[in-house]
């Protein structure tokens, strides 16, 4: 199989048969996901050695855990004698992890230390510092923690490389501009879909296009503007120009906007006083912070392959977790400012929580959709006919406006399938084998 | 009994069928889809919360369900939101429910926990039905904590808690009321 079969770049089609074969599924597992750098939590939910919480890395359940030299280690949750879970609790304190089956015990950064019967039936011989549990390479970025188990893949830092460094940091700066600015609210959401990930993946790319799937909800106000909109940036008043951003050699892709110019506050109808004046300072402070680099507003975006976020007044990241070609788990973790009053926090949870997730006035409509767009790649004449990702294909103004955006990355201004096109020819290429 | 148990006896009971036959009447319109009709019998400060569960060691119950007003959680709202919700439910614009879903609440187990002025506390359990378009099915099980005010006569859920048994989500929204 070579990444022709997948994808036509050049007529901007890709084949349906990415959404359900299973043969192209068991091969995105061993060739996108085994090699890849995953989010899998953030600093925030680790306050105190001891603390730990579970989570995935790519399909691999693992443990979270700060040790008791404040390290974070990431550990694969299966112990080394039957693979039984050591941890089976979501989160908590410990000092060791236990498997219940034959109780082979464990240190917080994946150290075996107690082991049944050791002396009298392994005779001592068994060579305890081989027997750890599998530990993955750790990364921390301002705050979001990333691991892989792909010994030879490169750095973190090389996989997203330097352009989306900057907009993963921009990211994780809080509102007034300050670098690691988030904590996560307890309580990760984790919820199924019955669609193939690629379809949350592909949406949260670069899809500016979808304004249709979410009428019911912008003829409404759900955010702090106080406008029918959905988004709280519907208060600004300085253009902007939306824009998809992709690095065409990693996969990664971002949607975003930046500001014609830097400008006042305008405050948010939707919200009150105090929340408004939180924001106000924040938004001077960012400017003074940041420059003309404040005029930047991240809509979200996807690190390849699979991990997830929302940004512009809504930050949550997370992961689209395959179970098989056409079912994926999600897990989502919200975030609200560190350093913001109780009001904001509560503030932006209420929003979070009637926006985003099965209960959100929004996702629900995008999980009805993937859930309905899955069914059209299954039956076997459907299947033949390849999906349609040629919207702004070959008029598209691969604009920089700006230096500061990036070097690598390719911009395409307003509404397009651009992202969408070098997700999927990255990914095809991984599925593919080819360089 | 003397004849005062008696009548305590009886006031519970006539009590706790009125309880039971707001619950069947509430759960009929949700059923009807009379959303609309289904607010009026919500409190104007009512708090409708459902917690997200956790799996957590047996000595740290407390952790078990994610904490009203400060954690994540499915639902954890008041009735303006739910207003909206209802507001988005009636365009037939709002994909996920739309064709409608057909949905059966079952509320059973109904127990008066403790009555208290004009307030009482009932507990139950609920089991939530939703079929949708040809064959997707989502089945919902937990338990629910009411507290209801009377006012003029009529009663009104003033708190809601609805402790679902699901930790991960096995079904892809939650666009019905419980």
């Amino acid at each position: 199989m070579n990444s022709a079969d997948l994808i036509d770049l050049e007529a901007g089609t890709l084949s349906r048969e990415a959404f359900s074969s299973d043969e192209i599924f068991k091969r995105e597992v061993e060739r996108v996901f085994v090699p890849a750098w995953n989010f899998v939590g953030h600093t925030s939910q680790l306050q105190r050695s001891g603390d730990f919480f579970l989570s995935r890395c790519g399909l691999e359940p693992v443990i979270v855990a700060r040790d008791n030299a404040g390290a974070i280690n990431v550990l694969l949750n299966s112990c080394r004698h039957r693979g039984m879970p050591v941890c089976r609790y979501d989160e908590g304190n410990a000092f060791s992890f236990i498997c219940s089956y034959h109780g082979w015990s464990y240190e917080l950064d994946g150290a075996l230390t107690g082991v049944p019967k050791l002396r009298e039936r392994y005779q001592g011989r068994l060579e305890r510092e081989k027997w750890g549990l599998v530990r993955a390479r750790v990364s921390v970025f301002y705050g979001s923690i990333w691991a892989t188990f792909d010994e030879t893949a490169r750095s973190f830092e090389d996989y997203l490389g330097g352009d989306m460094q900057f907009y993963l940091r921009s990211l994780l700066q809080g509102p007034d501009g300050e670098d690691d600015g988030y904590e996560v609210i307890g309580g990760i959401v984790k919820w199924q879909v019955p669609c193939n990930w690629k379809f949350g993946a592909e949406n949260f790319a670069g899809d500016h296009y979808h304004g249709y799937s979410h009428i019911s909800v912008e003829r409404l106000s759900i955010g702090l503007s106080g406008k029918t909109s959905r988004h709280n940036f519907a208060a600004v008043k300085i253009p902007r120009q939306p824009m998809s951003v992709a690095d065409p050699r990693r996969g990664h892709t971002i949607r975003a906007s930046v500001y014609k110019e830097l400008g006042p506050y305008d405050p948010q109808a939707g919200s009150s006083e105090e929340v408004n004046a939180y924001y106000r300072k924040c938004h001077e402070e960012r400017q003074r912070r940041l420059g003309d680099k404040a005029r930047l507003l991240i809509h979200g975006g996807v690190i390849f392959p699979n991990t997830h976020f929302n940004s512009a007044g809504r930050t949550t990241i997370g992961f689209w977790l395959p179970l098989s070609a056409s079912r994926t788990e999600v897990w989502r973790w919200l975030f609200v400012p560190r350093k913001a009053p109780s009001i904001v926090k509560d503030t932006l949870r209420d929003y979070y929580l009637r926006y985003a997730g099965p209960a959100g006035m929004v996702e629900q409509d995008d999980m009805e959709n993937w859930t309905a767009a899955q069914r059209g790649t299954e039956s076997p004449i459907a299947r033949k006919y390849p999906f349609n990702y040629q919207l702004a294909m070959g008029i598209e103004r691969r604009a920089r406006p700006d230096e500061w955006l990036g070097e690598e990355v390719i911009i395409t201004e307003d509404v397009a399938e651009h992202n969408q096109r070098a997700f999927y020819a990255h990914w095809a290429r991984c599925i593919a084998g080819e360089p | 009994m003397t004849p005062v148990e008696t009548a305590q006896a009886v006031e519970r009971l006539l009590l706790e069928a009125e309880v039971e036959r707001f619950f069947s009447a509430e759960a009929e319109l949700l059923d009807e889809r009379r959303f609309e009709d289904w607010l009026d019998l919500l409190h104007g400060d009512i708090r409708y919360w459902m917690p997200i569960a956790r799996n957590v060691r047996f000595d740290q119950p407390q952790l078990e369900y994610t904490r009203q007003h400060s954690e994540a959680n499915w639902f954890d709202e008041g009735k303006d939101t739910l207003k909206k919700r209802v507001a988005q439910l009636l365009g037939g614009d709002h994909w996920a429910e739309e064709p409608r879903s057909r949905t059966t609440h079952l509320v059973a187990n109904v127990r008066i926990a403790s009555v208290d002025s004009d307030e009482i506390t009932a507990k139950s359990r609920f089991v939530v039905c939703a079929y949708r378009l040809e064959h997707d099915v989502d089945l919902f099980l937990g338990k629910r904590v009411d507290v209801l005010r009377r006012e003029q006569g009529a009663l009104k859920v003033l708190r809601r808690a609805i402790y679902l048994d699901q930790s991960v989500l096995l079904s892809r929204n939650l666009t019905t009321f419980f």
